[in-house]
């Protein structure tokens, strides 16, 4: 007798002391980009609506509370919820947004006062929880709808504001029920007993584990309020599982199967949630709907019975669908999450992700993201429809990067994206193959010796190697293409020209471009380097173009803008950092040959899916035996790496231009990218050139003509009998400013 | 919130400033057909680019504004975020490169206060009040970095882009 005395004093000061220094663990919330809205913005009301939709904004006729919106004509207006920024905290307010002529075309505050630029909220993107481990958000009592504890006590417990912890009647009665029914049906157990179990207890069925159970939910109950309980039963139990992420407590839960906050959930969607406590597993929504849908209407029926909402309105509600988002809140990202996990870890200790409850706010574009995922799920399956005997699916990699700032906007790690496994943008480091070239031509350039209009040799290349073997490389045609300029060498990805530059500019040259473009690792310079034997990611990829796409500057590529406390402090910013890795002027003439790789070059079939007035600019690349298929390429606003192919190393019969290009294009024309307007240097200077020979011409007097830009100054060879020097001076040869782009954007002036 | 519309469109064609796409390659403009042509063999004449004047549009302007302030309470955090908005807003104005190069200065941060002062040079070919200010930026950061030669050589840049 003293001894049980003595357990259950024991248990007594064992609950009461860990239940009152009660600490959840609370994973890192990781949040997107907000988007910007202010006039002048591209962005169609339907667009907007789209965005809301995407925050789980609902539309509705009167804005009664945050989280809603409705459509007047030409204006949408929104009752935006408070929100949290790394460097701002805003209360919930009413937002007008007028549009018209596929723009924002001004906002307007609740007092029709002007509002220049607005943030709506970022999306919860996900949380860095340990492995196998618990996630989390945690709600206080004042973001809780009432109606959830009242479903609670008058499903699972309903003499909790009276009982002492334990329910013995209702035990037995669920025992009776469950014997009869041989089945479980009822628990029995009330919301405390229910708490300590998760709390304190594994979740084995034993007899003295009930026991335990019992003496520490009374415990509990002597010693907390029962508003402190039912705030802790709330924030405590498992609602559901998503791959190694166990989803608790019910602030999570609305996120997970609603992807909104708790407080706006309706009376339907609560009685969900009271549905899937009972058994998360058996009743989850997504794969089990029909069972769920019954569990929510019992649950309702019972809301009902017990007096805690009308009948009318449990019928109404019972009528309703599910409402569940179709994946996850917070499950989207795996392949950015992975990349700002490795951001941080240089800075945190993984318990400090894990436990502390940081809030994360990263660049990621869930639009963009979109897109590039269903840009490569689309194409690589067409891909796989067009190849007669596919060895295995083809995999695919994406990264989006918005040059001028670093930020990485979007990441794609395979096919699947939502597989949390292999992520190939940050981890399959793949042969760069002629995606080099432009890092070569950019020597070139610089050397001084060469211009976009330089005529150089293609023709065969025997270098004796230190091995004592030979390297003789071949054209992808295996023709030799004889005396070319550099811009149609670099254009049609000529690999005999190429290395002839190279090995005249010299490797040590060639490879320290590279690094100073952020290579991690010098490349081993051997002749070989000239054609791409040099293993990359995508993600380094996109850190190399992006200097290319940045006029010349290296910035750092960023996921992770800011990180602040659970408590709201600022803890560490990733500020935009700039260094110049290349003069203006060198930068902008390869620039515009890469735009001409668009026009005239590997380039050229994606100027069929892309919007005709949209200036890119990019490069093919394809490894030895077809294995690696890239494109990397550019507009004003947004860089796109691609790389396509087997994991197994395979060969895919698939070139840059036919693997990895359709994805870029798809992706490129549906980023609403802005066209690349670098301003041109002032010491440089257009000129047309044959594209073939490289021989200045007038335009208008030979078939194929392209405009290129070359120091000025330079000695340029002309094409005898050419115009020159009999072409009138003075007046625009073939229309106004505007029809001369449109030419030019179609690579030739005629 | 109309008037915005034909300031945007006269923003498209005539100053190439602003986040206004599609716009026309710098390239083209005052070069190309019909542009005077040397004979055979002689130098190329170098381009003379359109001139324009960059200006902040209304949310790039109250950024900066609040920028201003925050910078004005030594929060130059802060104010570096705020800029960061502006630049997602307008990432080719130099006016904004400047204004972050400004606030990396206060902070003592005299090499990145360059690079951004290069990196607003190199975007504003052809607006000599823009060019101006970065050179100055530029040599303010060469003061601080203890490079006077350099410093008085940009400022020399910028007082001979003010005076023409």
């Amino acid at each position: 007798m003293l001894c049980a005395a003595l357990y259950v004093l024991y248990l007594d000061i064992v609950v009461v002391h860990q239940f009152e220094g009660r600490r959840w663990t609370l994973p890192a919330q990781v949040y997107a980009a907000p988007l910007e809205l202010y006039a002048g913005l591209e962005l169609t009301l339907p667009e907007l609506e789209g965005e809301l939709q995407r925050l789980r904004y609902r539309r509705a006729a009167q804005l009664d509370h945050p989280g809603t919106y409705r459509l007047q004509g030409e204006h949408i207006e929104v009752a935006l919820r408070p929100v949290r920024f790394a460097d701002e905290t805003r209360a919930a307010q009413l937002l007008t947004i007028n549009g018209g002529a596929g723009r924002i075309l001004g906002l307007r505050d609740a007092a029709g006062g002007e509002v220049p630029v607005l943030r709506l909220e970022p999306l919860l993107i996900g949380s860095i929880f340990p492995i196998h481990g618990e996630d989390r958000i945690v709600v206080t009592p004042a973001e809780v709808p009432p109606l959830l504890p009242a479903a609670l006590k008058a499903v699972e417990d309903r003499k909790f504001d009276t009982h002492h912890g334990v329910d013995p009647l209702a035990m037995l009665r669920a025992a009776w029920v469950d014997v009869r029914a041989r089945q479980i049906e009822q628990g029995g157990s009330t919301l405390t007993q229910q708490l300590v179990r998760s709390y304190f207890l594994s979740s084995r069925q034993t007899l003295s584990r009930k026991l335990r159970e019992a003496v520490m939910a009374m415990a509990l109950d002597a010693h907390f309020s029962k508003a402190d309980l039912m705030n802790a039963y709330i924030n405590e139990i498992f609602l559901g599982q998503d791959g190694d992420r166990a989803i608790h407590g019910f602030g999570l839960a609305s996120q997970f199967y609603f992807g909104k906050p708790l407080a706006e959930l309706d009376l339907s969607e609560v009685a969900l949630l009271v549905a899937v406590v009972r058994g998360p597993s058996y009743y989850d929504p997504r794969r089990h709907p029909e069972r769920a849908l019954q569990r929510r209407n019992l649950v309702l029926k019972i809301m009902s019975e017990q007096g805690v909402v009308a009948s009318a309105d449990a019928a109404a509600a019972a009528r309703l669908p599910l409402g569940v988002a179709s994946r996850p809140a917070g499950a989207y990202y795996p392949a950015y999450l992975d990349f700002v996990r490795r951001t941080l870890r240089r800075d945190y200790h993984e318990e400090d992700l894990t436990k502390a409850g940081l809030r994360i706010y990263t660049s990621l574009d869930p639009r963009a993201q979109q897109q590039a995922e269903s840009a490569l799920e689309q194409t690589l399956d067409r891909l796989d429809r067009a190849h007669p005997h596919p060895p295995a699916p083809l995999e695919g990699a994406v990264v989006v990067t918005a040059p001028s700032s670093g930020d990485v906007i979007a990441i794609v790690g395979g096919r699947d994206v939502g597989y949390d496994g292999f992520d190939r943008a940050l981890d399959a480091h793949r042969p760069m193959g002629s995606l080099v070239k432009p890092f070569i031509y950019l020597a070139a350039l610089e050397s001084g010796r060469y211009n976009a209009a330089t005529v150089v040799q293609d023709a065969p290349v025997d270098v004796k190697l230190a091995s004592g073997q030979h390297w003789q490389p071949e054209n992808f045609t295996h023709q030799v293409y004889g005396a070319v300029p550099l811009v149609r060498a670099l254009a049609e990805s000529l690999n005999l020209a190429t290395v002839g530059v190279g090995l005249d500019i010299g490797l040590p040259k060639v490879a320290a471009t590279l690094q100073r473009f952020g290579l991690p690792q010098p490349p081993a310079q051997v002749p070989a380097m000239l054609l791409g034997a040099v293993d990359v990611s995508p993600l380094e990829t996109a850190q190399l173009f992006n200097g290319l796409a940045n006029g010349g500057f290296r910035t750092p590529l960023r996921a992770v803008r800011a990180v602040i406390s659970a408590q709201g402090k600022p803890l560490k910013a990733f500020p935009l950092e700039v260094t110049q890795v290349a003069a203006p002027e060198t930068i902008y003439q390869l620039d515009r040959m890469l735009v001409l790789v668009m026009d005239h070059g590997t380039g050229r079939a994606a100027r069929a899916m892309l919007p005709p007035q949209l200036l890119v600019a990019g490069k093919s690349g394809t490894s030895s035996d077809l294995r690696d298929s890239w494109f990397a390429g550019f507009s004003g606003s947004h860089l796109v790496v691609v790389w396509v192919g087997y994991d197994n190393d395979d060969p895919t019969g698939l070139t840059g231009s036919t693997g990895a290009l359709p994805v870029w294009a798809h992706l490129m024309a549906e980023l609403n990218a802005t066209s690349w307007t670098a301003p041109m240097p002032e010491s440089l200077a257009e000129v047309h050139i044959e594209f073939p020979t490289g021989l200045r011409v007038v335009p208008g007097c030979a078939q194929d003509i392209v405009a290129v830009v070359v120091p000025g100054g330079a000695q340029l060879p002309a094409r005898p009998g050419c115009g020159f020097p009999d072409t009138p001076t003075g007046a625009p040869a073939s229309g106004s400013l505007l029809q001369r782009a449109q030419q030019w954007l179609h690579g030739a002036v005629h | 919130m109309l008037r915005l519309v034909p300031t945007a469109c006269l923003g498209a064609l005539l100053c190439a400033c602003g986040p206004l796409p599609p716009r026309a390659p710098e390239g083209l403009q005052g070069q190309g057909p019909g542009s005077a042509q040397p004979a055979p063999g002689t130098p190329a004449a170098p381009s003379a680019p359109a001139p324009r004047q960059f200006h902040l549009g209304s949310a790039a302007s109250a950024l900066v504004t609040q920028a201003h302030h925050q910078a004005a309470g030594g929060d130059y955090g802060q104010a570096a975020a705020t800029l960061e908005r502006a630049l997602r807003i307008e990432p080719d104005n130099p006016l904004v490169w400047i204004e972050l190069g400004r606030v990396r200065l206060a902070e003592n941060n005299g090499l990145q206060a360059d690079a951004m002062g290069h990196k607003a040079l190199a975007l504003a070919t052809g607006d000599p009040t823009a060019q101006s200010a970065a050179w100055r930026l530029v040599a303010d950061s060469l003061r601080l970095q203890g490079r006077n030669a350099e410093a008085a050589e940009a400022d020399r840049h910028a007082a001979g882009l003010t005076t023409h």
